[in-house]
């Protein structure tokens, strides 16, 4: 199926037209998530989120980019507003620690990611660790880029910025990067 | 543009590459679907029950029953100045005086 006769199907609500796009980007929707997220369960519900957006906006999608940066972006989104409610709801939870307890939980949990093989597992979490400290744009972008293995021209068309910016925006996020790192492997000694 | 040599950062990338991608159950469609339908807007009228819908709410009624107290204390104040006139001229008429005090 082309993909404008597939937005044309979606958007007469045509259910096994959004079955085959669901089944087709669910993965790489959900490992997109996942890589900002960092967390299993919230990128489950990010990713059911941005296909009930896709659903119910693909009306107004204006075909600027594809079908897949259009939904990739939406996926950012989405996990970004995840991020910026869970760093709220840890702030409310220092100021009140009683309320939401499992907010500490989730906070004190390391995250594995699921397709990292075993003897990289240990580097890797420190990695994630730290990237999950970063500015929530160097983090965006270093996360499509370097993590994910996006190519520059669709981590602008999906973070809507030129290359330029996005070129600055990794090399912050790698000198950031670098000085927790020196930072974490100080504390060790 | 990436200028600044930041070697432990590379290392470490070297761990995360040819991961593998992180996949969904083969259920993902059918929960989908269940939260769509879950998610559908309910035939009617039903009370939003968003935080912002229940604040403003309050705020509201806080504001109308501030603006309801401030007038009945009005009311009040405008009722006992023309009781306490009424008087004073009724007193008048007789030749009489009143002595008032609150």
């Amino acid at each position: 199926m082309g993909e404008k006769e597939l937005i044309q199907e979606l958007r007469q609500g045509n259910e096994p037209a959004f079955r085959w796009l669901v089944e087709t980007y669910r993965n790489r929707v959900f490992h997109t998530v996942l890589n900002i997220l960092q967390d299993s369960k919230e990128a489950e519900d990010a990713a059911q989120e941005t296909f009930i957006q896709v659903f119910e906006s693909v009306g107004s999608f204006k075909e600027e980019s594809s079908l897949s940066t259009w939904i990739y972006r939406i996926a950012t989104r989405k996990a970004l507003d995840k991020i910026r409610r869970r760093r709220t709801r840890q702030k409310l939870h220092k100021i009140l620690p009683w309320w939401m307890p499992e907010e500490k939980k989730s906070a004190d949990e390391t995250f594995h990611h699921p397709g990292i093989v075993a003897e990289n597992k240990e580097k890797a979490t420190v990695l994630f660790k730290a990237i999950e400290s970063l500015p929530e744009k160097q983090k965006l972008a270093f996360t499509l880029i370097k993590v994910q293995g996006m190519n520059y021209e669709e981590t602008c068309e999906v973070m809507q910025q030129n290359i330029k910016a996005v070129e600055s925006l990794i090399s912050r996020a790698k000198v950031n990067l670098q000085k927790q790192l020196e930072d974490y492997y100080k504390t060790l000694k | 543009m990436e200028r600044k040599s930041t070697p432990l950062v590379d290392e470490h990338l070297q761990n995360i590459l040819g991961m593998q991608e992180a996949a969904t159950d083969d259920f993902f469609y059918t929960r989908l679907k269940a939260r769509m339908e879950k998610e559908k807007p309910q035939q009617g009228w039903s009370f939003p029950l968003k935080p912002v819908w229940v604040v403003s709410t309050l705020v509201l009624l806080l504001a109308v029953n501030g603006i309801m107290l401030a007038q009945q204390f009005k009311a009040k104040k405008s009722t006992t100045t023309a009781s306490s006139s009424s008087l004073q001229n009724f007193a008048e008429s007789y030749d009489q005086s009143i002595l008032l005090s609150y």
